[in-house]
């Protein structure tokens, strides 16, 4: 079929589908037209580089963001996040090339922080993970469809990933600033509440942590420290790895309401998630070149390790609706650091 | 084919630039081996194990063993350089 011949039979829906140029999901098409109007999102040159992406190494511009952003679903005025996420994503510390390639299946959460967020609809309250919700959906997607595209980070291709997960469609939400009794992520970090902030880490879906049982924090961080550090991840025996607290607001006013600030769930919670080297040995990633690369003497039975070893990487936030719920999302074992910083709007 | 159809190709544009095989040798007799450890658990090991069949039933002359930062992250250009400067043929562990 001659390619004008196919330009008139094309149902483009079908046709973005078919040259794998999507997440499986249809696209809105991106026509001239459309990219245009993407662009009055930003003030900034549609040539301009944004960076090569891996493992591909193609080259992002701000117009290939916008196109992207535009497949995806985007408004306009998402196109500042978008673009201050990839550029993010491409810090060397967070290894993207890695994890583009990894067996595992980490996604780049993206946690956004500060007014621009609010203002664009950036949800961070009931139901933040979950479908529903414009912002959220549509960055994380256009940001996902820019890493099959332009990155190559599609299964049997770029990647290697033996399951993949849901967050790699779309991984992008805000923290429930209304209903937290602390302080943001980005200003726990020394950020002005005035900065527009992104904050990525490298993480598995979230694994959520009843409790409507607990009324002193003791308790309830037991348990949310017990899912930090499960025998069979692999955050307790590497040097480094990314995890994601989200508590829910009620269970994060129990914690302030006994008078704990972030910075010290943060500290009970680092303090708390770990196994002693007794239960590590019981099953799981136990091996011996593992321990040896983190200093741990296996025969020392009753040595606690710690599933957070520098305390850059745990990020807890405040998100999701009020109820008996919080979640924690593992982080990828095999060398990714956190990721945050300023975006413009 | 972009220009020809009502919308944009999202990967259109991009550098298509073909890199070319390196010369594959016909067999290993006498050549230089190099094996590049990727630090995953036990690759040194494996890979020792394949250097030791080469050299037997291959007759390969000499291994020149090397190993990776860590093994999510490429190999440095000093590293890549100096093995293509010194072996003819390189076994690069992959996946742990």
């Amino acid at each position: 079929m001659g390619e004008t011949a196919l330009a008139v039979a094309v149902d483009e829906f079908e046709f973005f589908l078919e040259q794998e140029w999507s997440d499986g999901l249809p696209v809105v098409t991106p026509t001239e037209e459309r990219v245009q109007r993407m662009l009055q999102g930003t003030r900034r040159d549609p040539q301009e580089v944004i960076g090569r992406i891996p493992p591909a190494m193609e080259t992002a511009t701000v117009r290939d963001a916008a196109i992207h952003a535009l497949m995806a679903g985007c408004k306009p005025e998402y196109l500042p996040v978008v673009l201050g996420g990839i550029k993010l994503m491409l810090r060397e510390e967070l290894n993207l090339n890695a994890v583009q390639g990894t067996m595992g299946s980490a996604a780049p959460l993206m946690i956004v922080n500060g007014p621009y967020a609010s203002k664009i609809g950036l949800h961070g309250g009931r139901g933040c993970f979950g479908p529903g919700f414009r912002a959220n959906a549509s960055i994380g997607r256009a940001i996902r469809l820019m890493l099959l595209n332009l990155g190559g980070g599609i299964t049997e291709l770029g990647s290697s990933t033996v399951f993949s997960s849901p967050l790699r469609y779309t991984a992008c939400l805000a923290e429930n600033m209304e209903q937290s009794p602390w302080e943001s992520l980005a200003v726990s970090r020394g950020y002005s509440p005035d900065d527009n902030v992104i904050t990525c880490a490298m993480v598995d879906p979230p694994k959520f942590c009843f409790d409507d049982a607990s009324r002193e924090p003791e308790p309830l961080l037991t348990g949310i420290a017990d899912s930090m550090s499960t025998i069979g991840s692999l955050n307790v025996l590497v040097p480094r790895c990314p995890m994601v607290v989200v508590m829910g607001p009620l269970h994060a006013t129990i914690c302030a309401k006994a008078g704990m600030s972030r910075v010290d769930v943060h500290r009970r919670l680092s303090e708390m998630a770990g196994r002693k080297v007794r239960e590590l040995k019981t099953g799981g990633v136990w091996r011996p070149e593992r321990a040896q690369k983190i200093n741990v003497d296996m025969n020392d039975e009753e040595h606690f390790v710690p599933g957070i070893k520098d305390p850059r990487d745990l990020q807890l936030v405040v998100a999701g609706g009020i109820g008996p719920i919080s979640a924690v999302c593992h982080g990828w074992g095999g060398g990714s650091l956190v990721v945050h910083g300023t975006y413009d709007v | 084919m972009a220009n020809d159809l009502p919308f944009i190709n999202p990967t259109a544009g991009r550098s298509k630039a073909k890199v070319a095989l390196a010369a594959r040798p016909i067999d290993l007799a006498g050549k230089v081996l190099g094996l590049l450890d990727n630090t995953k658990e036990q690759a040194d090991i494996i890979l020792e194990t394949v250097a030791d069949a080469l050299r037997e039933r291959h007759g390969v002359a000499r291994v020149v063993m090397r190993r990776k930062e860590a093994w999510s992250k490429p190999a440095t250009d000093e590293l890549m350089d100096e093995m293509a400067r010194e072996v003819q043929v390189a076994v690069a562990a992959l996946g742990g």
